[in-house]
């Protein structure tokens, strides 16, 4: 059962995520990702990790993909489609791409093939909160310092000095 | 009552606190503060005395990180931090003070403000449109990003981070701490903002790209090993039987994106580029300090995690390593840029390095007396790093009406203009050239004998061979220098502050220094040690 609910949502999450990078238009790709986000959610609530899951919706479907929306909007990116951007080396960055695909999909298939998939215990609320503030409180602290220089550099990069009213 | 209650509905009374080794991580925590700080510097202080306040926030933080972190190498500590994330042994400390040293030199350039004008390197207003009314408002009201010295802290604390990091998930936490500020510093130059702009957008979108390797190489590695700490892993591969076909691949992926951030051939296609389009102190600071970070980061997984599994990877490290120094070497000789050129000589160097790597000489595994991989590693990152960041400093001297002019025709006969500029220059080409005397001797002596005695001899041959390739490009420019007329437009040679004349005289001191009494250097390389577990 845990198995096929997960194979579901991951077809579902890979589906989507190839419509993500094909599609034309740049709000129907943002759409897609809400679907590709969502079924990865699908993914850990298949292996019973609800909190993992929950979390997943709240901040990636929630939070990341409004604020790539909101993004498009205060841009006023174009949302008709967009004109082909792929240069004529781009049949040999498939093939590569293809090639590197198949090669780490048969070396996962080789170690995890046999493998059933069960409910995880670790995805329980008090697993999550103890790994993260206990085994990896220290990464954890770390990321808030990455958001922060992301903060700043953003400001860095979109601020205008007031003009000057002599 | 109500606590009573508490403790029954939520499990507190089973949290045991993790352990934070305060007293070893200090140095992380006074670089990560004076960062945080300097935001608020940032909110709350007026435009006028940013500048100052932030350059002495910078550099106090960074001095006394640096007497912290010689303080904890005088102890000698050698342990596993925060719950086993960080590991403080010798080679992390070593490497913290050498960081923090560059970083300090890289700061004083960044300070400069005399050299273009009364402004410092970094753009006015990002935002501004390049050549727009905008910025000609900005610049002659003297706007300038005092950002630049919180982000260059969150950078090299995250550098430091990384070259200490003891599990895959800290790995690449740290590397996006470090490399997302210099993404943003790539950006703002001052000066040809267009071509500073594009670099910082190809290393964002190359880098971006290389850490999803890395992180899929993570992930597989984890499939395998079901632990994430370096330790754990090695453990999986001495116990584990089946299950190689992901650890292949997850070393393989784990190692693109590690040689993309040294800059190792082929993942080294942004290095000309960005390092061209950076403002050039930022070139330096990233040339020097990333490259080091970088290195022992690599070191640490591949010899820790991976040592049991040598023969597997050494093939792909020896063809990498081959292609890097020939690459580096002969595509140098074609540059006409001399940012360019000295971003080739460093992807050679990154090369020369990975010889000592490959060679993996270590204490107890043949190797008595003699010099061992990691101690030839430490040593040859600082002779290359000093006087990496002098010849970036002696770059941003040479100036005409746009700016820097970096095009190598246009340094024809500097030497006669400013002997003492060009005789610098000189040197610092002559120390990476590797002639007797200078640093760079000493540092490829170094790592081609712990090559040596580890049985890597056929590279040594072939670094041997591109050195002297290098050395042809580099006595070149020297000539050029030298040997040939001064045209009548020849770009002026500035009169430097007292910030760059510091950073010239302290790489040129210590590329002096460790040419000619290298002794003490390695025996602190050697005190060093091994990376623990």
């Amino acid at each position: 059962m845990t198995t096929a609910l997960f194979a579901v949502a991951g077809a579902v999450a890979l589906f989507a995520s190839i419509l993500v990078v094909t599609s034309r238009r740049i709000v129907h790709a943002a759409l897609w990702l809400v679907v590709a986000l969502g079924a990865v959610a699908g993914c850990f609530g298949a292996l019973h990790a609800e909190l993992v899951a929950l979390v997943q919706i709240l901040v990636y479907v929630g939070a990341i993909v409004v604020l790539v929306l909101f993004a498009l909007m205060l841009t006023k990116a174009p949302t008709n489609p967009l004109p082909a951007l792929t240069t004529r080396r781009s049949p040999f960055a498939a093939v590569v791409a293809g090639v590197l695909a198949i090669l780490l999909g048969t070396g996962v298939v080789i170690a995890f093939g046999n493998e059933k998939i069960g409910p995880v215990p670790d995805g329980s609320a008090e697993a999550v909160g103890t790994a993260v503030f206990r085994t990896w409180v220290l990464p954890f602290e770390v990321l808030s310092v990455l958001l922060l220089a992301a903060l700043i550099g953003a400001i860095v990069l979109s601020q205008r000095a007031p003009k000057k009213e002599d | 009552m109500s606590a009573v209650l508490t403790a029954q509905v939520l499990p507190l009374a089973d949290f045991v606190a993790p352990k934070i080794e305060y007293n070893e991580l200090m140095p992380l925590f006074v670089v990560f503060g004076a960062a945080c700080l300097g935001v608020l510097v940032e909110a709350f202080l007026p435009r006028t005395w940013r500048h100052l306040v932030q350059v002495a926030l910078a550099i106090v933080g960074v001095v006394v990180a640096g007497v912290l972190t010689v303080l904890l190498m005088a102890d000698e500590k050698k342990l596993l931090a925060a719950q086993g994330a960080i590991s403080v042994d010798g080679p992390a400390l070593y490497t913290w003070v050498i960081l923090l040293a560059l970083t300090l030199i890289s700061l004083l350039l960044f300070a400069e403000r005399s050299v273009d004008g009364g402004l410092s390197a970094f753009a006015g207003q990002a935002a501004a449109v390049p050549g727009s009314e905008a910025e000609r408002e900005g610049t002659a009201a003297k706007v300038e990003h005092s950002e630049v010295f919180p982000l260059t802290m969150f950078a090299i604390g995250g550098m430091m981070l990384f070259a200490s990091a003891n599990d895959l998930l800290l790995l690449f936490v740290a590397l996006e701490v470090f490399s997302l500020p210099l993404y943003l510093l790539c950006g703002l130059a001052r000066r040809r903002r267009l071509i500073s702009q594009e670099a910082a957008m190809k290393y964002f979108l190359l880098g971006s790209f290389a850490s999803a390797f890395l992180l899929f190489g993570i992930a597989l590695l984890y499939g395998y090993a079901g632990t994430m700490s370096l330790g754990g892993i090695a453990d999986a591969l001495a116990t584990k039987t089946g299950g190689d076909a992901i650890l292949l691949a997850g070393t393989g992926l784990l190692g693109v994106g590690l040689l993309f951030k040294v800059g190792a051939v082929p993942f080294h296609s942004w290095t000309p580029d960005v390092y061209q389009g950076a403002p050039t102190p930022v070139t330096g600071f990233m040339a020097a300090c990333t490259k080091i970070a970088a290195f022992i980061a690599l070191m640490r997984v591949f010899y820790v995690a991976f040592g049991g599994t040598r023969w597997d990877w050494a093939p792909m490290m020896w063809i990498v390593a081959i292609l890097t120094m020939v690459v580096g070497s002969i595509v140098a000789i074609t540059q006409t840029d001399v940012k360019r050129m000295l971003a080739y000589s460093s992807i050679a160097h990154a090369g020369f390095l990975l010889t000592a790597f490959i060679g993996l000489a270590q204490a107890g595994s043949g190797v008595l007396n003699g010099i061992t991989s990691t101690q030839a590693v430490l040593f040859y990152l600082v002779t290359y790093g000093f006087p990496t960041i002098g010849a970036f400093a002696v770059v941003t001297l040479v100036r005409d009406a746009g700016g820097e002019a970096t095009h190598l025709s246009r340094w024809a006969g500097l030497g006669k203009k400013s002997p003492l500029l060009g005789g610098i220059f000189a040197f610092f080409l002559l120390s990476f050239a590797g002639i007797p005397l200078t640093a760079g001797f000493t540092g490829k002596w170094a790592v081609f004998t712990a090559a040596w005695t580890g049985g890597a001899w056929p590279l040594v041959v072939v670094a041997v061979l591109c050195s002297l390739v290098a050395a042809f490009f580099y006595v070149r420019v020297i000539v050029l220098m030298f040997f040939s007329d001064l045209p009548d437009d020849a770009p002026d040679v500035v009169l430097p502050g007292w910030q760059t004349t510091a950073a010239v005289a302290l790489g040129l001191a210590a590329t002096v220094v460790l040419g000619l009494v290298p002794g003490p250097m390695l025996d602190l390389a050697a005190r060093a040690g091994e990376f623990i577990r």
